[in-house]
Formats: structure tokens, sequence, C-alpha cells
């Protein structure tokens, strides 16, 4: 063998090796092309691969893996419904804020017929929620920050919406260890919509592509899902917000009116075909305060003295699909060779 | 992420990249293969743009995604894999279309030159 043939040898074995760096189904689609037109552009006597070529290289096998595909990403039901969610997720969590400020739960105290005197303490109509809110410094605070959460989402402002998320959420984490919390229905609806809607930032298309498939139909399901919510945080605040009343007469009420509204809502849903991936989003937003909710009413609060264990029941779901929707839309996607006429056979050579 | 690029118009409804549009034009007379397409651009556009073949194979793949080029035949070359690629009819109107808007925006430029007194 001779000198010039080790050196087209070793410069090939080098060219291979970075070649390597591409996907396999790449690879076998261009590899021995790619490796064709490098060959030829070789100087004569290199014996390796220069410093630009390779970095050249690595960095368009790493475009290769790392690209989403097109077509699969932008016509996705799952890419559009994390869309469609990053816009409306806040717009539901104001509304549901506004419906806990207007519809508060409150109760004629005089109708248990207790002593004067529990009566003058608790006060005749003992209220959650409702205008009472607008005095906790917490409160109107956080609703400041979703209404500027939900503006930047309207307005399509990915990183700057994201932004805004992260830094409502350390003020609510850090507030509310030292000021009265929110009611529970709000508190684990806010944590759900924040849990879903980084994820939505972060891996869908975007909130102005959000923007453009949101419609009439949507915002009515909305309404009627918030309404659903606010009548069945009335029944959570008569059933367990002043436990020591024992007001389980009024409380069946609201319970049967929220899951009367939620079966519209999802009635109207499924007639108007709302995308499937959209209403699992709201399913797992939902998640934390149904499960505190349902354990609460057989006795096992998880909010009232949580341990990390109370917390990972109520929150590991929610974040371990929001990292699976995150990590789907980031991780590498199998490479496939786009769809060609291949080869003129009937050309001439 | 959804990177933003995925979310893009579509190629015909932004300006083009000059690679882009130097490779379609080294395709616009025949059919090339990768290296030809290389040496084709270099010389289209006076030495000034120099595709390394990572760019032009990712090029190439985007192009073909985009149904502007596809393979038209390949050969075996000192035992070498040479595939030839041809624009699509979509492509050449697609480079038509970005070929007028170039010479528009030129004329335009060089109008206002001449009307400014300048060196055109």
């Amino acid at each position: 063998m001779s000198d010039s043939e080790r050196d087209s040898e070793r410069l090939e074995r080098g060219y291979r090796w970075l070649l390597a760096w591409y996907p396999r189904a790449y690879r076998r689609e261009h590899e021995e092309e790619i490796l064709a037109v490098l060959m030829a552009g070789a100087r004569q006597g290199q014996r390796r691969p220069g410093m630009g070529e390779s970095a050249n290289l690595i960095m368009s096998a790493l475009r290769v893996r790392f690209r989403p595909r097109k077509r699969a990403a932008s016509n996705s039901a799952a890419a559009d419904a994390l869309a469609l969610f990053s816009v409306v997720a806040p717009l539901f969590l104001l509304a549901a804020d506004v419906l806990q400020v207007a519809v508060p739960y409150r109760f004629d105290v005089r109708r248990l017929g207790l002593p004067p005197l529990l009566t003058g303490i608790i006060g005749r109509h003992p209220e959650v929620g409702g205008l009472s809110l607008l005095h906790m410094p917490l409160f109107p605070v956080a609703v400041g920050c979703q209404v500027v959460v939900a503006v930047l989402a309207l307005l399509g402002l990915r990183w700057a919406a994201l932004i805004a998320l992260a830094a409502s959420s350390l003020y609510w984490l850090v507030a509310r260890q030292w000021i009265p919390a929110m009611p529970d229905p709000l508190q684990l609806l806010t944590a759900g919509v924040y849990i879903m809607e980084a994820a939505a930032l972060i891996a869908s298309p975007g909130p102005k592509r959000g923007r453009s498939l949101v419609t009439r139909r949507h915002s009515i399901v909305l309404i009627v899902a918030a309404a659903a919510f606010q009548a069945s945080a009335l029944w959570y605040d008569a059933a367990h917000a002043l436990p020591f009343l024992r007001l389980r007469p009024d409380a069946r009420g609201y319970l049967a009116a929220g899951i009367a509204l939620l079966a519209v809502a999802l009635g109207l849903a499924v007639a108007w075909k709302i995308n499937w991936f959209f209403l699992l989003l709201g399913c797992v937003t939902f998640y934390p305060y149904a499960v505190q909710a349902l354990l609460a009413h057989r006795g096992g609060n998880l909010l009232r003295m949580p341990t990390p264990g109370h917390l990972a029941v109520l929150f590991v779901p929610p974040l371990v699909f929001a990292c699976a929707a995150i990590l789907g839309a980031v991780l590498p996607h199998r490479y496939r060779p786009p769809v060609s006429a291949g080869p003129d056979e009937s050309a001439p050579a | 992420m959804y990177r933003s690029t995925v979310y893009k118009d579509c190629m015909t409804n932004r300006a083009m990249q000059e690679a882009t549009f130097l490779i379609l034009t080294s395709l616009a007379a025949g059919s090339q293969h990768g290296y030809g397409i290389i040496t084709d651009v270099r010389d289209i556009s006076g030495g000034r743009v120099r595709l390394r073949a990572g760019t032009l194979y990712s090029a190439l793949d985007r192009l073909r995604s985009d149904e502007v080029i596809d393979i038209d035949r390949e050969e075996i070359v000192e035992n070498r894999l040479r595939r030839y690629y041809r624009l699509t009819p979509k492509g050449s109107q697609l480079l038509a279309a970005e070929a007028a808007r170039l010479r528009a925006n030129a004329a335009e430029a060089l109008s206002r030159l001449d009307l400014a007194g300048g060196t055109a």
C-alpha cells in the first residue's frame, strides 16, 4: 500500500468517525454519499479531517438528531393542544379567581340554632372566598401575577410568560409561609395550572399558535368548566372549610351542581370535537384538587399537615406528565428520510 | 422545546437564505451531485460562499422534505456513491419567484441610487 493510499484510508476513517455522530437511519441514507463528497474535497496528502470540517459535521449531525420533524410537529394534536392550553389555562385561572370572589361560600349560622355566644364568635354569615380574599395580601398580588402571565401568553410572548410564571410561583411559595393562604380549591387549581402551563409554554409551538386556535367554543367550554369548578369549590368549602359546623345539607346541592356543570362542559367538548389531548391536559390540571377533594371527603385531608408524601401524592403525577410533555418535545426524534420518488430509473446514467 | 424554526412560515413566504438560493441555482441548469453543487456554488458566488458537506446535506435534506428538490439518479464512480439531485417543478417555481424578487429589489435599489446621483 502506497503512502497516499494509507493517508486516504486514514482520512476516510476520520470522516467515518465524524459521520458516526449522525443517527443510524441518516447514515444508512447518506453516509457513503457524504463520504464521497468529503473525500473529493480533500487536499492531496490530507491525513485527517480539518477542524472546521469536523465542527461542521458534528453540528450538522446534532441538528439532525435534535430537530423536530416539521410536519409531525406542526400537525400534531398534542403540540396544538399544548399551544392552546398555554393561552387558555391562565384565562381559566383568572375566571376561577373572579368566581371565588363573586360567589363565596356563605352560611347563615342562625339556621344551626347555636348558642348566641358561639354565633357571636363565628359571625352570623361565615364566608369562604368572596371579598375577604381581597383583604389578604397574597391574593391580590397572586392574581396580579396571573393577569401578567395571561396577558403575556395572549401576546404570544412565550419566554416572558414563562419568566412571569416562575416569578409568580416563587412569590406564592415564599408568601404562603407567612400569610394566610387562599382557599384550598383555588390553591390546588393554581398549582395544577402553573405546572401544566410551564410545560405547555416550554413544549408547545408557543402561545401565538395557541391564540390562533382559540374559538368561541373553547370560550364556552371554559366558562362552563369554571362554573363547575366554582360549584365544586362551594361544596368543598361547605363540607371541609368549616368542618365544625357540619354544613352537609347544602354541600350536596353544590356537589350535584358541580357534577352537572362538569358533565355539560365535557359533553360540549366531545360534541364539538375539542382536541382530546387538550382535555387530557385539563384533567391533569384538576388532578391535585380532585385527589384532595376525594380524600378530604373521606377524612384524609392532605393539605392540613402536608408531609412530603402528601405533596408527592398531590403533585408528582402532574409533574411527571409535564416532564413527559417537555421531554417528548426536546428529545431527539428518529430520523426519517424524506419521502421521495427516488432515482429516476429512466434517466440516462 | 419546539424551536421556532419548526413553525416558521414555509419558505415560499419568506426571503430565501443565500445558500439555499445558490444550491437551487446550481440545480437549475441540470441535476448535480453533492460535490458538484459545492464547486458550482463556489463558482456562482465568486468564491464567497463555500459550502461544507454537513451544511450542504442539511440543506438538501430540508429541500427534499419541502419537495423542492428530488433525487435524480445514482452512480458509482471510483467505488464511491454519487447521488444526483434535480429541481422539482415546485423548486423551479420557487427559484423563479425568488430570482424575480431579488431582481425587483436590486432594480429598485439601483434606480434610487441613480436618483440620488449615486454610483450605479
